[in-house]
């Protein structure tokens, strides 16, 4: 049978390849990445998977491709060499971002350098106001003076981003106009083409990164193609977006920006397709892997997005709040938030006795200690080992041999600084990287106003399913799921993916007193652009209308719906109250309705049309050897002998824990309190005891 | 008998707190109302127990955070017995509240559960204003606290439950922008019933009793950390002497004399010696003082000590009433964070001498905070915005540009946002070149912005520093350039006062430019790398005249561009050294 979706998803570390046939069996395997050709490993794998399913290369009328290309780029800083055009007086807006730091009580700190040098930002004499009039017309003499310094620099990419742009573009049309013809080998971006939004830094910024990320983006799609097509893989190369949709990699190219990211999207697709298809709709995910735990949720089906991001600013210990630690990105991205708490953080003990897990990790290479490469400090998955919670032989189905004394010698150090027996010490460690995990969960459910018991825990990465468990106690959680090819599900979550765009245009109005025709025409615009770039006509695309909606007065929106036309009345209301109830359920008032409700920008989401991808289906396999071992379940439980199976022994009938589930791609982890069951996609269903107490498992 | 502690319980339920703390900074941010507030995020937030003991506090203005306990002492003090589920306190009067001055609005409600006062829900906000003389409530010029604005005692501005409209309407009344007010106000509560609903599920989750206990164990944990890190320092007596610019045209400059005492795991920070109070707007109450010393340190610790009480415990701060850390009523203390900002810089001087490689070279002074205000069509517009800053060199690396003071993690407020929102045109917004002290690692460069205004007519209030006594250097490195305030009406500039005690009048299409003054070096220019000084130059950070009289560096043209001379460059170098050892 022929297969026509393949999915690559290429990390730093390791390439998944994913693919199903049309009847939902799956494949998948995972290569080291080839950062001198990346295009190497995807194109190897894919060609092992299809000739495993006999199937022809040519066939393939997709390749979906999600990368950490876009990101690495910028936190390496292996971009082009970009310029900058701006407005007289504010060169250094770029340098000067918003000025608060990421941590207090730092004077050490050391700010990230700009994307740009000073020398390569240069400001045109213009001035354009709030409103969109014009103060001081373009002087093209400035335009071209700025041209001629930029001439024989190297310069790859050049980004404009004017004053006040996104209510007036004529300025940076014009300056780009002029750049396009005089310097035709840059690749140019224009604020209003990136970002048509109020806040200069923040616009400024994510066109930089455009600009400086378009030129290596564009080679890397182009490198790819070339070795698709020369080992005869057919179909189009379709690319991951921070959005979660997928669109054609000649559309991505124009906004690269799009697809900084984009990784961690792709799981949460995956997550929400599942759960879609069983009748899970409100998910909190949870990717744990070797470095990092990732964390979004779904919400009645429909993902969470953000629109302030700082690509390198990731989650640090103490608050996600503050900001100003990586490069400002203001394009809608699933909101997928990380802390440094992974299978290799490791674990130890400050100057007031406390034990801390991370930021520090041990990574792949040398790894935990248990892998025997030189690491001696106990890790995460050091103390799973110790608990019997891992195979103290192997990893990953056999692929990482390793020591179990090791594990217990670094965790031994732990038990001995605190004076407590080996296994206390070890779970101490596993309760401890559930605590910073609980960090992120509720950065994304209470910071929002969602009560974390109302959903279910969805669990992958390599990790997840041996922490789901205890973290979902903390939380009060009574559901966890571990989907079947839990270490590559980013790539199986790229094959349920969805071409799909994302737009905004600003409308500055009261909300009672908006021209319908303006929101008609806005709506219009990005009705045409999103068919341009998805290259289908609009009668295939399903549209979500949206609104960024504040209090008058307040300076952050909440995107709410925004149904169709007619704009009339009836539609301004009906916003207004969506917006209260939202604003009521995050922070617990609405002002009483004090205050007009403003709406800022006009926001069209658009979702090709189509059946989903065949459900997955578990391929026939042979029997998992059923084996056990000790394994320790907190002091209540104390330690327990363990049946270790893998999931296809599993069936709908739950069954009683305690049970390790053991696969080539993960572990997930049943104590003897829970019930577990495997669902007729093949997730393992994990079933928490209704009246539990947190306290239970620690007293 | 006291039960078992268990260290990974306790590291989940600080991460609970720290996560509450935060959850009320977002909820305040998100929902705030002011530029000040939203934009500048002028606010903090904290969870206390019971006693008014901070357990947590949200990322936010360290200056601030210091304080909550005094404030948390005297609302106990005179409310135990009559404190009810559902009430919100409301204050901000440094005598009769013990709060810091008056712009800054506490909101604070009990956390009950099970019948109890377990804890509380504490929010502090820079409201943009509170009426009194000057339109934001940031006077100079005043003698008296009654000058500044709106004096609240400690009171119940909603009674278990029930609004005090009354007091409400006394609000409205009394400040200029009383929509903000409201709106910021109601953003605080917004953030106390959040952070009130959080620690009631925390003690469902885990038990009051057990949150509590642990709770106490955490203020022993963060004092163990404490006395830890004060240990590492070396013991002595660390003096250091800096300086306010002083009050309005002539000023006389203000004296901070401060000695740290550090012996074996404790720290003595007693400011004996300084200028008495005056009369002038930058009075800081005493609890403010001790905020600023906790502040400055905790920045020179290694460890995540927590954001919590038992932090301060190691720490005795001595400051003899009537001086200017410690006044007496009916001083007033609309503008004290500039000194609040001194006391840190003055801190951190003394404490370089005792770890030199954890501070950095003199800053720019902390925010200077300019309120342009007016009527337009019959209502008050009051702009006010925290414009900031640079830092000074430090032993490992150039002082690092555009970003804020130690004691304040404050945003700047986007242009596109204030052109949209009052009558004002920001002209220019950048980098000050040539403005950086000289050192082996340079200063970070002084910013400049102007402000023109469009509307007919308004007043112009500054707080600033840093032009009699700019930013002093480290270890052989040069201070800064000073700061400069600059009203051009007509094309004719006029520098006015760094602390103005009488608000200018401005005029429409008149133009404010503050000039901020440049960090200070650490180490000799004349170690600094060569390329560094080209990089500057290359930059625009630097002249390339500069460079000679700086750094001893001499540079030439070569294919359009410039590199350095090496030859000509250690010549130099030798005469200048030559020069300084002749000259001392």
């Amino acid at each position: 049978m022929p297969i026509r979706r393949i999915a690559a998803d290429v990390g730093g570390t390791f390439t998944d390849i994913a693919l199903l046939d049309d009847e939902g069996r799956l494949a998948t395997c995972k290569l080291p990445s080839t950062p001198a050709n990346f295009a190497d490993a995807v194109v190897e794998g894919a060609l092992q998977l299809l000739s495993e399913v006999g199937s022809p290369p040519e066939a393939i009328e997709a390749l979906l491709h999600g990368s950490t290309v876009a990101t690495n780029l910028i936190l390496e800083h292996k971009g082009a060499k970009t310029a900058l055009i701006t407005t007289e007086g504010f060169r250094d807006v770029l340098e000067l971002r918003r000025i608060r730091v990421p941590n207090l009580y730092e004077p050490l700190y050391v700010k990230p350098e700009p994307l740009v040098p000073r020398h390569l930002r240069l400001e045109v004499s213009e001035r354009m106001l709030a409103d969109g009039s014009v103060l001081k017309p373009l002087d093209l003499d400035s335009v071209h003076t700025a041209v001629a310094r930029l001439r024989d620099r190297g310069i790859e990419a050049i980004a404009v981003c004017l004053l006040h742009s996104y209510a007036n573009p004529e300025h940076e049309r014009a300056v780009g106009e002029i750049l396009r013809r005089d310097m035709p080998e840059c690749f140019v971006s224009l604020s209003v083409d990136v970002l048509p939004q109020k806040r200069e830094y923040e616009r400024t910024s994510t066109t930089v990164i455009n600009s400086y990320i378009g030129p290596p983006v564009g080679r890397y799609v182009e490198a790819m193609v070339k070795q698709m097509r020369g080992s005869g893989i057919g179909g189009r190369l379709m690319m991951m977006q921070s959005n979660g949709g997928i669109l054609d990699a000649d559309s991505v190219i124009r906004v690269p920006a799009q697809v900084v990211e984009c990784g961690p999207a792709a799981g949460v697709i995956g997550a929400e397709h599942f759960g879609r298809r069983n009748g899970y709709r409100d998910l909190i995910t949870l990717d744990m892997g070797g470095t990092t735990a990732k964390a979004s949720i779904v919400e009645d089906g429909a993902l969470a997005y953000a629109d302030e991001y700082e690509v390198g600013g990731s989650f640090s210990s103490r608050s996600f709040l503050a900001g100003g630690g990586g490069y400002a990105l203001k394009l809608p991205v699933v909101d997928v938030l990380e802390i440094g708490a992974g299978g290799g953080s490791i674990a130890w003990l400050d100057k007031g006795g406390s034990l801390k897990i991370g930021p520090q990790s041990a990574g792949a290479v040398p790894g935990p200690a248990c892998y025997g490469k030189g690491n001696l400090a106990p890790t995460v998955t050091d103390a799973n080992v110790v608990l019997g919670y891992l195979n103290p032989a192997v990893l990953a189905g056999g692929a990482v041999p390793i020591e179990a004394r090791l594990a217990q010698e670094a965790v031994g150090k732990i038990a001995a600084a605190l004076n407590c027996d080996l296994l206390a010490a070890a779970h101490g460690i596993h309760t401890v990287a559930n605590a910073n995990m609980m960090r992120v969960v509720k950065a994304v459910t209470t910071y929002r106003g969602r009560d974390p018991r109302d959903f279910s825990l969805f669990a992958y990465g390599g990790n997840g399913g041996v922490h789901a468990v205890d973290l979902a106690r903390v939380l009060m959680i009574r559901k966890v799921v571990v989907p079947p090819g839990a270490g590559v599900f980013s790539a199986i979550g790229l094959l349920y993916s969805r071409q799909s765009s994302t737009w905004t245009q600003p409308f500055p109005h009261v909300a009672t007193a908006f021209p319908p025709e303006e929101a008609e025409a806005k709506f219009d615009i990005m009705t045409r652009r999103i068919e341009e770039v998805m290259g289908v006509d609009r009668a295939d695309i399903e549209f979500r209308h949206e609104a960024d909606v504040r209090f008058l007065g307040q300076a952050f929106e909440i995107t709410v719906p925004f149904s169709a036309a007619p704009y009339d009345a009836g539609a301004a209301t009906r916003l207004s109250e969506t917006f209260a109830a939202e604003h009521m359920a995050r922070y617990g008032h609405a002002f009483a309705g004090r205050f007009p409700v403003e709406i800022v920008n006009l926001r069209l989401t658009g979702t090709l049309r189509g059946e989903d991808p065949p459900d997955l289906r578990m391929r026939a396999q042979a029997a998992s050897v059923l084996s056990s071992r000790p394994a320790y379940f907190g002091p209540v439980h104390g330690t327990v002998d363990t049946p270790v199976f893998g999931r296809e022994r599993l069936d709908a009938t739950p069954r009683q824990g305690p049970m390790i589930i053991e696969e080539y791609e993960g572990t997930a982890v049943v104590p003897p309190d829970c019930l577990a069951s495997r669902d007729s996609y093949g997730n393992v269903v994990i079933e928490l005891p209704a009246s539990d107490s947190p306290n239970e498992a620690r007293r | 008998m006291t039960a078992a502690i268990d260290p990974f319980q306790l590291e989940i339920i600080k991460s609970s707190f720290d996560t509450i703390a935060d959850d009320m900074a977002l909820t305040l941010m998100r929902t705030a109302h002011s530029g000040i507030v939203r934009d500048s995020l002028d606010f903090s937030t904290s969870i206390c127990d019971a006693a008014g003991q901070p357990l947590a506090q949200g990322v936010c203005t360290p200056m601030q955070l210091g304080s909550f306990y005094d404030a948390m002492r005297k609302l106990l003090s005179l409310y135990t017995g009559r404190i009810e589920q559902g009430d919100v306190f409301i204050f901000n009067d440094p005598y009769a509240a013990d709060g810091q001055h008056l712009p800054d609005i506490y909101i604070t409600s009990p956390v009950m559960h099970e019948g109890a006062l377990c804890g509380w829900s504490v929010t502090v906000a820079h409201h943009s204003d509170v009426g009194g003389i000057v339109a934001g409530s940031n006077a100079i010029g005043v003698s008296e606290i009654f000058q500044e604005g709106l004096r609240l005692p400690i009171i119940k501005l909603v009674e278990a439950g029930r609004p005090n409209e009354a007091l409400w309407e006394v609000i409205r009344t009394n400040v200029r922008t009383p929509d903000k007010v409201e709106g910021d106000l109601q953003a605080q509560i917004a953030a106390c019933t959040s952070g009130e609903r959080e620690l009631i599920a925390l003690f469902a989750r885990y038990g009051t009793a057990t949150v509590l206990r642990y709770a106490d164990h955490l203020q022993d944990y963060a004092e163990r950390l404490t006395r830890a890190e004060l240990s590492e320092i070396p013991d002595g007596v660390y003096a250091f002497t800096d300086h306010l610019d002083g009050l309005g045209e002539c000023p006389e400059p203000i004296v901070l004399n401060v000695k740290v005492v550090v012996e074996g795991d404790h720290v003595t920070v007693d400011w004996t010696g300084s200028s008495p109070q005056v009369k002038g707007g930058i009075n800081p109450s005493f609890p403010f003082t001790k905020a600023c010393a906790y502040t400055a340190l905790r920045s020179v610790m290694r460890a995540d000590v927590p954001n919590c009480h038992g932090f301060t415990r190691p720490i005795t701060v001595v400051a003899p009433l009537g001086s200017i850390m410690n006044p007496m009523f009916p001083a007033p203390s609309g503008a004290r964070g500039i000194t609040g900002f001194r006391m840190v810089d003055c801190l951190i001087g003394a404490l370089a001498q005792a770890v030199p490689d954890r501070v950095i070279a003199d800053s720019n002074g902390g925010s200077t905070l300019p309120t342009i205000a007016g009527y337009r069509d019959g209502k008050a517009f009051v702009f006010c915005e925290t414009f900031m800053g640079t830092w000074g060199g430090a032993a490992s690396h150039d002082g690092q540009e555009g970003v804020p003071h130690l004691g304040a993690n404050q945003s700047n407020v986007p242009i596109e946002m204030i052109e949209a929102d009052y009558p004002l045109r920001i002209e220019r917004y950048g980098f000050l070149p040539g403005t950086a002290g000289a050192g082996r690692h340079r200063g970070g460069l002084g910013l400049v912005r102007e402000y023109r205004l469009l509307a007919d007519e308004a007043i112009l209030n500054v707080r600033s520093d840093k032009r009699s006594h700019p930013p002093h250097g480290l270890y052989g490195g040069n201070p800064g350039a000073p700061s400069f305030n600059i009203i051009v009406r007509d094309g004719e500039r006029r520098i006015v006062p760094v602390l103005m005690t009488e608000v200018e009048p401005l005029r429409k299409g008149d133009l404010y430019r503050h000039e901020m003054s440049g960090g200070g070096g650490y180490g000799d220019p004349l170690e600094r790398d060569p390329r560094k000084v080209l990089w500057d130059v290359i930059e625009e950070k630097l002249s390339v005249a500069m460079t000679r009289t700086e750094y001893g560096v001499v540079l030439k043209e070569h294919d359009k561009t410039f590199v350095v001379d090496e030859a000509e460059t250690e010549a130099l170098r030798a005469r200048l050294r030559a020069a300084l050892r002749a000259g001392a």
